[in-house]
């Protein structure tokens, strides 16, 4: 800070609104000790400076507010100590009896919160159960009936659990063809009968003696005169260990079968959407997953209305 | 702000604000209107108002409250004798008091706010900036003229008066 003849009225101005340091104060004082002259100059300005007023706002009270928390606070203290503690029958009357034991359902052994788990997983299978038995079966013969389109080999699918890694067999050409040439396709509805309940006792022969005995079943055309070099066999039992064995029955079932197929092929137009693959030996089959609405809708709330009780019961 | 802290502004800042509003306006009925206002927004806003605040906010409210004041009464300033009564005021009967307190009300309203804010509040120029919405060199600026008109003038009047 320099103080001067150009500088010092400013800094005189700072000087009378105090907004100049302890130090910066002490040095104009210095200044003004030294030049007297400005002595006249600084009371001047200092003239300006209007003295403190005493002014008092008449209606201060009006402003004033109710201090609420101090007013509770006092109220509920003096309260707290005139009010006198609530009489013994009174609180007896408030309480609750327990619940006996012996009164507490378990629905078959399980706590509330089981039995509702146990419940959903009910609904569950019931649902999935009535889906699928509402839904069209599709025979592994028809499945891999389609494969056998694509590729030139046929597959025999394995009926029996026990059955090892030998009875999926797959049928040489050479050895279809002996198969497709002993095939004699019938189309007489009667006989069709008669030849499934042959097929049927032959079956439970079968079963009966569980002989190496295997029935092969070829599948003829539409036109059912010509077959092709494509044959499934539908049924083996577990024990087949030859694959060329056919039975004189078979001839005659396989036109029996090829109607069924002829049905079962329609509705798999329905069930199956088939895609085309570069490979010409494979086939990608795609099922579809239809489930009824209203039935899944209806499980859905009763699921929910179970969920939001038990939640009810546990808020409780 | 608690309650607490509200009333504990009135005890403390009612005198201050009816002051700054009275010397400057100098009518008291519009004066205690516009402190009684500014108390009633505080009051409003006390949640959103700190106390170490709250002096600064009454000043603020009832500063622009009286600018408001003046341009939709647009009142001029009236005479000392008729608006201010001498019961409400202590006056010092000395007579350069008078000659400054004439040179102060000749002062435009924005320089006699700086002065008074200056001068009765005690308030730095960065205070009165925020109060008054300028900056502080404009504040700084705008008093230094005030301080050297009021000066002007007292030494005018100082010859008349002796």
């Amino acid at each position: 800070m320099q103080l001067n003849e150009s500088t010092y009225e400013t800094i005189f101005l700072l000087y009378i609104d105090n907004e100049l340091s302890p130090k910066e104060r002490l040095e104009v004082e210095a200044f003004i000790l030294d030049n007297p002259s400005y002595a006249l100059e600084m009371e001047e300005l200092k003239a300006t400076v209007i003295s403190s007023e005493q002014l008092q706002y008449p209606f201060k009270e009006n402003l004033k507010q109710q201090d609420w928390e101090a007013t509770y606070s006092t109220i509920l203290k003096t309260n707290m100590e005139e009010i006198p503690g609530l009489s013994t029958p009174f609180k007896n009357g408030l309480k609750k009896e327990a619940a006996k034991e012996g009164i507490v359902l378990k629905p078959f052994g399980f706590s509330q919160q089981k039995f509702t788990y146990a419940a959903i997983a009910a609904c569950l299978i019931v649902f999935i159960g009535y889906q699928q038995l509402t839904k069209t079966p599709v025979s592994n013969s028809i499945v891999s009936n389609s494969l056998a389109n694509k590729s030139n080999k046929v597959l025999v699918p394995n009926i029996s659990t026990e059955s090892t890694k030998s009875d999926a067999t797959v049928i040489s050409n050479s050895n279809k063809q002996e198969l497709v040439n002993n095939i004699k396709p019938i189309t007489k509805t009667k006989k069709e009968i008669l030849i499934q309940e042959k097929l049927n006792t032959s079956e439970l022969e079968i079963a009966k003696t569980n002989k190496n005995v295997s029935i092969a079943i070829a599948e003829p055309t539409r036109n059912n005169s010509i077959l092709n070099n494509q044959a499934i066999i539908t049924k083996l039992p577990s024990s087949y260990n030859n694959p060329v064995t056919i039975d004189a029955l078979a001839t005659e079932t396989s036109s029996v079968d090829k109607n069924t197929d002829l049905i079962r092929d329609e509705k798999v137009t329905t069930s199956y959407e088939l895609i085309d693959t570069e490979d010409p030996n494979r086939a990608i089959f795609i099922a579809n997953f239809e489930i009824d609405g209203a039935a899944f809708r209806g499980i859905t709330r009763r699921v929910s209305a179970l969920l939001k009780r038990n939640k009810s019961e546990k808020e409780k | 702000m608690t309650d607490k802290a509200y009333n504990d502004c009135v005890d403390n800042f009612a005198d201050g604000v009816y002051r700054f509003i009275v010397k400057n306006i100098r009518h008291t009925e519009d004066a205690q209107d516009i402190v009684q206002s500014a108390f009633e927004k505080l009051w409003v806003n006390r949640a959103q108002v700190l106390p170490e605040k709250a002096k600064s906010y009454l000043f603020t409210v009832a500063y622009h409250q009286m600018i408001d004041h003046i341009r939709t009464s647009n009142k001029m300033p009236l005479s000392e004798d008729t608006a201010i009564p001498h019961q409400q005021i202590v006056q010092h009967n000395s007579e350069l008091k008078q000659v400054l307190m004439r040179a102060v009300n000749e002062l435009n309203p924005t320089q006699k706010s700086l002065v008074l804010l200056k001068d009765y509040e005690g308030y730095s120029y960065q205070e009165i900036a925020e109060i008054m919405n300028l900056s502080d060199s404009q504040v700084k600026v705008y008093l230094h003229r005030a301080r050297l008109i009021l000066k002007n003038k007292l030494s005018a009047y100082a010859p008349t008066a002796s």
